[in-house]
């Protein structure tokens, strides 16, 4: 098994007849993923790579089984699309677009949970599940089949930390970008979840970066129900503190979000603490990671 | 956006907020005469887009004519914290009872409004917050159902605040719950909300930070965003559709990602100075790439470059022909090293070859950056 996407997954693309979204249709079908249709509201009937499109998304599921969705869709556009899409049922939904604003992810996130619907991002590279599948963008060429799980803030980092495991070969179980923006629609510790539960991955490296506090509370949940082995890089010790103005955040936090003060909360809860990512490989071969 | 605090005050005054008398001076002459509307004391306050202005003396209180224009002149000529006061606020200073914060923002971990409050307004709000947390009470807001006063009632008893506050303290909660939905604000914010001896409440400071996602859809009648940046090379970053952060150092850097550029800042910044951080997005074309070199060769006395990006959404191999156009047509002799993977790297590989750049195939971009420190010590 991998996590959120495996041999069942049947994946619609939504915004496919755009110029990113039937790009990416090609390189998600030359990756093996099963990609069944795709949605562009005006454009059913046609079709994109040979996948038939769809004026709706509840009539691409009744026609394909689709159970999956993958996001190129313009920023503007996405909360009535992404609300259009857990109406129709669909269960596992990746957003890959940026610059949505704020109030709408909430919303979707809002929604999302409600309905038991899991979604990642926005601004994800998405996930990828070597030899198996992708929803999103993620460069295949990077990564490789194997048992290690990947958690990335930030989507280029998750290339390069599979990238450098895959090239002393250690493969991945599952790579998964939680999305760059303030608000996500999933926080970290519920995909560090998902990889405890997995049986077929040995241990997860986090990616976190400078801000938030995604990593201090992930840093809860590891301590309480982690059994598996942990690594992290935290991205930003050189980045310059923003011009911040206004304190709610800080005050409500009670935490900066520095690069040291997560580093702290992840060690104290037992996560092996990478100073750079070329760190990992040494990590990988201690662990005896495969 | 991060709006002035005189923006701000506007907009929470039409949303019934109450504000104290003002006005903005952009000289010496200009503050006198709304000082003498007002009437004596006023605050002088320095409108930089910033925080901790107070402790960088940025505020000051003029009881006289004389003192303001001193301080007046004073502080149109200053910086605070490198940015220089064009404007100044002048307003009436309030009688003080209290100072009290109020603060509404969006908590990213449980991704919904909160509202905050204490009983300690003022410039040490965060110090407050750690070493008395008890003087601190917030209310998470369902998204699905907004604002509801009892929330201003509950916060108003958990800081044991007396009731006869309850309307005026109520009103400004919910108003300013308005202005963060309205503006799609990031955060707003109070700091300090006096209490005056008549009972009232008065928003002595303002801030809000609109979402710059949501500009298009918020409407108000403001200066463009690109009109805020002071530095010329990070307007010139907005104009071309990149973030562009100025720095200290002498490596120029162009990276496909903020966490890569993060992370290779932080890699340069183990031996060597990174001259700037600047990520493309997902939007790179040979033409952008082209600007992008124009961008960090602007800065004088570069020693090196280094371009790290990755092609998932991106066409590197069309990042590499703007780079490449770019180094023909200015003749560029600094090193630059490149570690250019994914989707068509080879392609991508060939054509940053072709015009002399050291291309780096392996994934660790230490490696890329041993190369990098090489040739500059070298060169």
């Amino acid at each position: 098994m991998s996590i959120l996407i495996d041999d069942s997954t049947r994946v619609i693309v939504q915004g496919i007849t755009g110029r990113i979204g039937s790009a990416q249709t090609h390189w998600m079908l030359e990756y093996g993923t099963r990609v069944v249709g795709g949605v562009t509201p005006g454009k059913g009937g046609t079709n994109v790579e040979g996948v038939p499109v769809f004026d709706s998304v509840l009539e691409a599921v009744k026609e394909t089984g689709a159970n999956a969705s993958v996001f190129f869709v313009p920023a503007a556009f996405v909360l009535d699309a992404f609300l259009e899409t857990i109406d129709a049922g669909i269960k596992l939904i990746v957003v890959v677009p940026e610059h949505i604003p704020v109030q709408d992810v909430i919303k979707m996130r809002s929604y999302a949970i409600e309905k038991g619907v899991f979604a990642l991002g926005p601004t994800t590279p998405g996930i990828l599940s070597p030899g198996k599948g992708k929803m999103g963008i993620m460069p295949a060429s990077l990564f490789a089949p194997g048992r290690v799980g990947i958690i990335s803030r930030s989507g280029t980092l998750s290339y390069e930390f599979a990238g450098i495991l895959s090239e002393v070969n250690v493969g991945q179980s599952t790579v998964v970008g939680m999305g760059a923006d303030p608000v996500v629609l999933r926080n970290l510790a519920d995909i560090l979840e998902l990889f405890e539960h997995d049986n077929d991955t040995d241990a997860v490296i986090v990616v976190g970066e400078v801000g938030g506090e995604q990593e201090e509370k992930a840093a809860g949940f590891i301590s309480r129900r982690m059994t598996k082995p942990v690594a992290a890089y935290i991205a930003g010790r050189e980045s310059p503190q923003g011009k911040r103005m206004g304190h709610a955040g800080a005050i409500v936090r009670g935490t900066a979000g520095t690069v040291v003060g997560k580093q702290e909360e992840l060690k104290a809860a037992g996560v092996e603490i990478l100073e750079s990512p070329i760190h990992v490989a040494k990590w990988a071969k201690k662990n005896k990671l495969k | 956006m991060r709006l002035h605090e005189y923006e701000a005050l506007d907009i929470f005054e039409q949303n019934r907020i109450p504000v104290p008398r003002r006005g903005v001076a952009g000289t010496m002459h200009e503050a006198l005469q709304i000082a003498g509307e007002i009437g004596f004391p006023v605050m002088l306050k320095a409108q930089v887009l910033v925080g901790g202005r107070g402790l960088a003396g940025g505020i000051k209180t003029a009881s006289t004519p004389e003192e303001l224009k001193d301080m007046a002149e004073q502080l149109l000529s200053s910086d605070i914290k490198g940015l220089p006061v064009r404007k100044i606020l002048v307003c009436e200073k309030a009688a003080v009872e209290r100072e009290l914060y109020l603060g509404i923002t969006v908590d990213g971990y449980s991704g919904k409004p909160v509202i905050v409050v204490s009983t300690e307004g003022g410039m040490l709000i965060e110090e407050t917050a750690r070493t008395f947390p008890e003087k601190i009470a917030s209310i998470h807001i369902d998204p699905s159902f907004g604002y509801y006063p009892y929330m201003a009632r509950s916060l108003l008893r958990m800081l044991g605040l007396k009731e006869k506050l309850i309307t005026p303290w109520s009103d400004v909660i919910g108003q300013l719950y308005n202005v963060a939905k309205r503006y799609e604000a990031l955060i707003t914010e109070i700091n300090p909300l006096v209490v005056l001896p008549n009972g009232g409440l008065l928003a002595v400071d303002a801030v809000l930070e609109v979402d710059d996602s949501a500009l298009s859809r918020v409407r108000f009648s403001l200066p463009d965003r690109i009109d805020r940046i002071e530095n010329p090379l990070e307007r010139r970053g907005r104009e071309i559709g990149v973030t562009y952060v100025d720095l200290d150092g002498d490596i120029g850097l162009i990276s496909s990602g903020a966490g890569l550029g993060m992370a290779s800042m932080d890699i340069i910044g183990e031996k060597m100075k990174p001259a700037n951080f600047l990520e493309t997005g997902g939007g790179i074309t040979a033409d952008l790439l082209y600007r992008c070199m124009e961008l960090i060769m602007m800065k004088p006395d570069l020693r090196a470059i280094f371009i790290n990006v990755y092609g998932g959404i991106n066409p590197i191999h069309e990042g590499a022909k703007g780079v490449v156009r770019y180094i023909h047509e200015h003749n560029v002799k600094i090193p630059i090293v490149a570690k250019a993977l994914g989707n068509r790297q080879e392609e991508t590989w060939e054509i940053f070859r072709s015009a002399g750049v050291h291309v780096v195939t392996e994934t660790a971009t230490e490696k890329a950056i041993d190369k990098l420190y090489e040739l500059v010590g070298r060169g």
